[in-house]
């Protein structure tokens, strides 16, 4: 009802009663979609390069479940109906006959964006979830030093601006690969592997995280930067629930800010990020309404300007 | 003489059958005691299961927030065959007092690792059984028992066993998700009290009804 009178309206309007979650997310997702297509054919270079780079993590999340859903023998079809249209292209059905990394780029990927990423993770080791999950984390890894070089060379604002957005995206992936992989069969050599070239956290904090056994650890590591001591003050020892909060709202601090400077194409970046950060923010409301759990919204909402 | 000494037997046959009558009285007055405890037990039950399932659900919710859509959603859970990591097995006890079967919930328990009934069971709320006993969970750091070297083996096999279930979402897994599949794990194990607790709840129950009725024929 409310977002009737919004610019989804339209995507939801023709949708039965009662909503569902994933419904909204994926009529609301279809807006973003048209509108980042509506950017995109208005664009020259290098900004329309600049846009394509905005796409390259959805293929690389297609990707990763393609794979993984083939290696559970999952149909297909099903599997490309989960897939985030953003990260879509042309052969991507048929990545569902490799059968190890090497095949993969052979068949499939050697002809799209991502085939200058798989230059670090090419092995004919049958895919398994932890090799997947490595690949997905290399590949991202690859993805965004490159789309860092990239803003780099086009210099002035974009360069400045990106280079802060991203050094915090590498920081906050690190962090997230460090906690996740708590407890888990992954090497702290493997761990240390899977963190960007760059960023705030680079090199020092990541040989601190690399070796990290738990939260409170992770904590004390990210405690000796300025920028991330206000994120984990926000939280008690021993909790890592609202860690995602405080990143986003960092994140989205930080993307709001974006559009204070003039002439950079980082408000490209920063508008998709923020529409995204909106969808998340309907998913999450829906969920709570959908589980008659209102007075928690608040737990993971995030405010934007 | 003969007249005390048959006074002296009949007021000992009176007192014979008052002290049966409170007996039987006493063990009415039991089994219903017994009813009201089972019945208490099971709505109580009932109200934790319902928390613990909203709990797990939106914990799943968060997961997904956290992660991504395209991380956790149903297209990726394996369609391959394996075998069940958690199974039931009914058991029947030979009580006189509660003729009933026994359900036990073996968790993460497979043949490859060999871990059988025994070591992985704790029961927190304890029936007229010597059964087997169930482990909970509240917390996802698992706080490690200080007496043996045993338990801290099958601790760490049941999470691994843990983490090979949740691998189909990947390996690196959000906290969040951890969380969720404890709660989901205790709101199993809730589930099995509660079935146990609903039969003896209904043993008890038939048990008063045949008293009354007794009573009342």
């Amino acid at each position: 009802m409310h977002l009737s009178a919004t610019e989804y309206g339209p995507y939801l309007q023709n949708e039965p009663s009662p909503l569902h979650t994933t419904t909204i997310v994926e009529k609301c997702t279809l807006k973003l979609v048209e509108d980042y297509k509506h950017m995109l054919c208005q664009a020259t270079e290098p900004l329309s390069t600049f846009l394509e780079y905005i796409t390259y993590g959805h293929m690389i999340d297609n990707v990763v479940l393609i794979v993984t859903g083939t290696l559970h023998e999952r149909d297909v079809q099903e599997l490309l109906e989960k897939c985030h249209p953003l990260g879509m292209f042309d052969s991507i059905a048929t990545l569902a006959v490799a059968q190890n990394m090497r095949e993969l780029y052979r068949l499939v990927l050697v002809d799209t964006p991502l085939a200058p990423y798989f230059s670090e993770c090419i092995t004919s080791e049958d895919l398994d979830d932890m090799n997947i999950e490595i690949m997905r984390n290399t590949l991202y890894k690859a993805y965004l030093e490159d789309f860092y070089r990239f803003c780099q060379k086009l210099g002035g604002a974009t360069a400045e601006i990106m280079s802060d957005l991203l050094s915090f995206e590498a920081d906050r992936r690190a962090v997230n690969i460090s906690i996740n992989s708590i407890g888990t069969e992954l090497t702290r050599d493997d761990r240390k592997k899977l963190y960007s070239n760059f960023g705030l956290l680079h090199p020092y904090g990541h040989e601190e995280l690399a070796v990290c056994e738990d939260i409170d650890q992770v904590r004390g590591v990210m405690e000796k930067y300025p920028p991330y001591q206000s994120i984990f003050s926000k939280l008690s020892y021993g909790e890592s629930q609202m860690l995602d909060k405080a990143f986003y709202e960092e994140e989205v601090k930080r993307l709001c800010l974006a559009f204070e400077q003039q002439f950079h194409y980082g408000v490209f970046f920063a508008y998709m990020r923020l529409r995204e950060q909106e969808i998340r923010n309907l998913m999450w409301i829906s969920e709570c309404v959908a589980q008659n759990q209102k007075s928690r919204v608040h737990d993971s909402v995030v405010f934007i300007f | 003489m003969e007249e005390q000494d048959q006074m002296q037997s009949s007021i000992e046959v009176e007192e014979l059958e008052e002290q049966q009558q409170r007996e039987g009285k006493r063990l009415e007055e039991e089994n219903v005691v017994r009813f009201l405890d089972s019945l208490d037990s099971y709505v109580t039950l009932l109200d934790s299961l319902s928390s613990t399932l909203r709990q797990g659900w939106l914990e799943l919710a968060s997961a997904r927030q956290s992660m991504g859509a395209s991380r956790i959603n149903g297209a990726l859970l394996d369609l391959k065959f394996h075998s069940a990591a958690t199974s039931l097995q009914v058991t029947h006890h030979d009580d006189e007092i509660l003729n009933q079967p026994h359900f036990t919930l073996c968790k993460w328990a497979s043949s490859k690792n060999g871990y059988g009934d025994e070591k992985l069971r704790e029961n927190k709320l304890q029936t007229n059984s010597d059964g087997p006993q169930l482990r909970h969970r509240s917390q996802f750091a698992e706080k490690i028992p200080e007496t043996k070297g045993a338990p801290l083996i099958v601790d760490d096999q049941v999470q691994k066993e843990r983490t090979k279930s949740l691998s189909m979402f990947g390996t690196l897994v959000s906290p969040k998700l951890r969380a969720a599949q404890l709660s989901f794990e205790t709101a199993l194990e809730t589930l099995v009290e509660i079935a146990n607790v609903r039969l003896t709840m209904l043993s008890t129950s038939d048990q008063v009804r045949k008293e009354l009725e007794g009573t009342e024929g």
